[in-house]
């Protein structure tokens, strides 16, 4: 029988939960995953993506106390741990912000959807009241055990912000062994009038990981997100963004930037929807695609009718180190407004040959001279990252040449 | 220093120098003249060891060293500096960065250490002055928004701040004013010395006034087609190429 193993699976969850309405809710949403199964390539959102294989998988729930090498803390902010999908308190700085989010509703009747509220773990609950100020980035960590070979974990996560106030949350998504795992996450963003959210969803998978995010965020009158997305590991990965700009006056940044390891799988899905005027979207996704590794980029931006004034912007770009690389971007614009400004662009290029060569006659080796173009080329993504601690960290993982040093000579002297 | 035997170079299947034969001495400045098209940027990148560019045939050491089998970085670390004809602009990569990199580079080369900080600027600024830069401009991505004139004097100050043993300057001087023409050729000055040699491929005699060449060659048709002193310069403005090239 198809999708045998995630009724067992499910089965075993149920037990545990007892003769509760918890239990009947999360029976419908399985069901309704049994019924509708993962999506299919022959969806348009789907083609470059096929999740097939992943009907005939056999994945367990990941057994208690897992435990993982927990990183380095940034500086500055706050960590909550996640292992094998489970909160770890005695890794955290803080226990707040922790909770199960109700299964019953989800956002429409995508089985992927369905599968995440069934099984669903507790995940981030952020919720601020209105003018109330998160004094340090939120920083999460979700890493995997050793023990958790051939498991499966799905969180669901909500941020919701009153009105005027604001917010900074990372996501890192990091489980660091070569063996088969699955997670699912789907996270609900609702910004009131004048609030603003910074999020930042970092991922260093490794490969034979598959991770499937999602992200559905409303924005209320004069709000503000600002998301960066950042994939630097070697695993299966799909994420989407969907922003909906529901009242007058709100800004929405989504970007990204995609290096992607040898052999990783990369979909970046984003829907920017423009349902009321006077609203602003910057979208900005650049990639550095090399030996046989692919990467999707699929930016719908929508102007509802009567979204006048809408200024929206979208620019693709992407690096191509190997002719065994593949890259599938594509913008697409719905626009029903006629007062609107809407620019996108997309470009596919490779490295200068003539900049390596300039820079390895001056003496430096051309692996630092490859590496300090890349980094030049990721620039413009990587200067959309406000907090300093976080920077570092990405450079880090990005293994760019980066000199604190010297940045703050450049910025004396300038 | 360096010695080119025989030297035959293509690019693109094609063969642009045909067994160039030149030797250049410690202390010596050299100049190199020539019709377009005639091989005067290959053999400057056949030298600083660009790719795409391959020796068919002939031979180049510098300091005894066989240059060719050497990386383009090593051959800098060693010494050699190619000012471009075309300077490359790479937004993205600080000038600051450029230097510090390159300064490391060639410590790194000679087993040293990396250069202090303080170090660092102090000599940046030093530099800058003698070829006029304000050192604002090196926090800008490499020859980011500079000028014709700016990105030849920018290729000067590298020179200053590397100092290299072999100036090897490809048509710096071309599309200067004379203010700029003034401030490139003190640079050129500043660094020579006994120990030191320059090659300058140029088209007018007008740089030649202001860094005066102990030798004049002719490159026509891939090679050294005449050499001479300083006069060569001044029968080439006057006459052309013309008869040399009938020759
Ligand atoms: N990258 C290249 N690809 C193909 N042909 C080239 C290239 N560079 C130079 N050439 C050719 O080589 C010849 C010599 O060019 P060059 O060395 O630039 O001459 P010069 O500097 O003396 O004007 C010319 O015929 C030019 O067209
Ligand atoms: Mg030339």
């Amino acid at each position: 029988m198809k999708l045998e193993a995630y009724r067992k699976a499910f089965e075993q969850l149920a037990a545990g939960l007892g003769d509760t309405p918890s239990r009947d809710s999360r029976r419908a949403q399985f069901e309704r995953f049994a019924a509708v199964g993962f999506p299919s390539k022959r969806e348009e959102d789907w083609r470059y993506t096929d999740l097939a294989s992943l009907s005939e998988k056999q994945f367990a729930l990941p057994a208690d106390g897992g435990d993982a090498l927990i990183p380095q803390a940034l500086a500055d902010s706050q960590q909550l741990v996640f292992v094998d999908g489970r909160f770890d308190a005695a890794r955290s700085s803080t226990q707040q912000h922790i909770g199960n989010i109700a299964t019953t509703e989800t956002a429409d009747d995508d089985g992927l959807a369905a599968l995440n509220a069934a099984f669903a773990s507790p995940g981030l609950d952020l919720q601020l009241a209105a003018g109330q100020v998160l004094a340090q980035p939120l920083h999460l960590l979700f890493l995997g055990s050793g023990s958790a070979t051939g498991t499966m974990t799905h969180q669901r996560h909500r941020i919701v912000l009153g009105s005027g106030a604001s917010a900074s949350v990372i996501l890192e998504f990091a489980r660091d062994s070569a063996d088969e795992r699955l997670a699912t996450h789907t996270l609900s963003i609702e910004l009131g009038a004048n609030a603003s959210l910074r999020l930042y969803r970092l991922q260093r998978e490794s490969a034979g990981a598959t991770l499937l995010t999602r992200i559905d965020a409303r924005l209320d009158r004069d709000s503000r997100l600002r998301a960066l997305c950042l994939d630097a590991g070697g695993g299966f990965v799909r994420h989407d963004c969907n922003v909906t700009l529901a009242a007058p006056g709100c800004e929405a940044e989504v970007h990204g930037l995609y290096v992607p390891q040898p052999r990783a799988h990369v979909d970046n899905h984003t829907r920017i929807v423009h349902a009321a005027p006077h609203g602003r979207s910057r979208e900005h996704f650049r990639g550095i695609v090399g030996e046989r590794t692919r990467a999707v980029f699929s930016g719908k931006v929508v102007v509802q009718p009567g979204a006048q004034k809408t200024d929206s912007e979208q620019r693709i770009a992407n690096l191509l180190l190997s002719k065994r690389a593949e890259v599938n971007a594509k913008p697409d614009l719905e626009i029903y407004a006629d007062d609107v400004k809407c620019a996108h662009g997309a470009t596919v290029g490779q490295l200068d040959e003539t900049a390596l060569a300039y820079l390895r006659s001056r003496g430096i080796d051309a692996a630092t001279a490859k590496a300090l173009l890349l980094r030049a080329f990721a620039l413009e993504i990587l200067d959309h990252v406000e907090f300093a601690p976080l920077r570092r960290h990405i450079e880090d993982i990005l293994d760019f040449p980066d000199d604190p040093e010297l940045d703050r000579l450049i910025e004396a002297i300038a | 220093m360096l010695n080119i035997k025989d030297l035959h170079a293509t690019v693109d299947g094609k063969e642009i120098l045909k067994g160039l034969s030149l030797t250049v001495n410690a202390g010596e400045v050299h100049a190199i003249m020539g019709p377009n098209g005639s091989g005067k940027s290959t053999l400057a990148h056949v030298l600083a060891g660009r790719e795409g560019y391959s020796v068919t045939a002939g031979s180049v050491s510098f300091d005894g060293k066989d240059l060719l089998t050497l990386e383009p970085e090593a051959r800098a670390c060693e010494g050699v500096f190619l000012g471009f004809q075309y300077p490359v602009e790479i937004p993205g990569v600080s000038n600051l960065t450029l230097l510090k990199a390159a300064i490391n580079a060639r410590r790194k080369y000679r087993g040293g250490t990396e250069i202090e900080a303080g170090d660092f600027l102090a000599w940046i600024r030093d530099r800058a002055k003698i070829v006029k830069i304000d050192p604002k401009m090196l926090s800008r991505g490499v020859n980011e928004g500079f000028s014709g004139g700016e990105k030849k004097r920018n290729e000067i100050l590298q020179m200053l701040i590397l100092e290299p043993r072999l100036m090897i300057l490809d048509e710096t001087d071309s599309g200067l004013d004379i203010d700029a023409l003034k401030v490139v050729s003190d640079g050129i000055n500043t660094l020579r010395s006994p120990e030191r040699a320059t090659v300058l491929v140029t088209h007018y005699q007008r740089l030649l006034d202001y860094v005066q060449p102990d030798f004049v060659h002719v490159l026509a048709r891939g090679r050294i087609v005449k050499s001479g002193g300083p006069e060569l310069a001044r029968e080439l403005e006057e006459k052309g190429y013309g008869w040399l090239e009938a020759a």
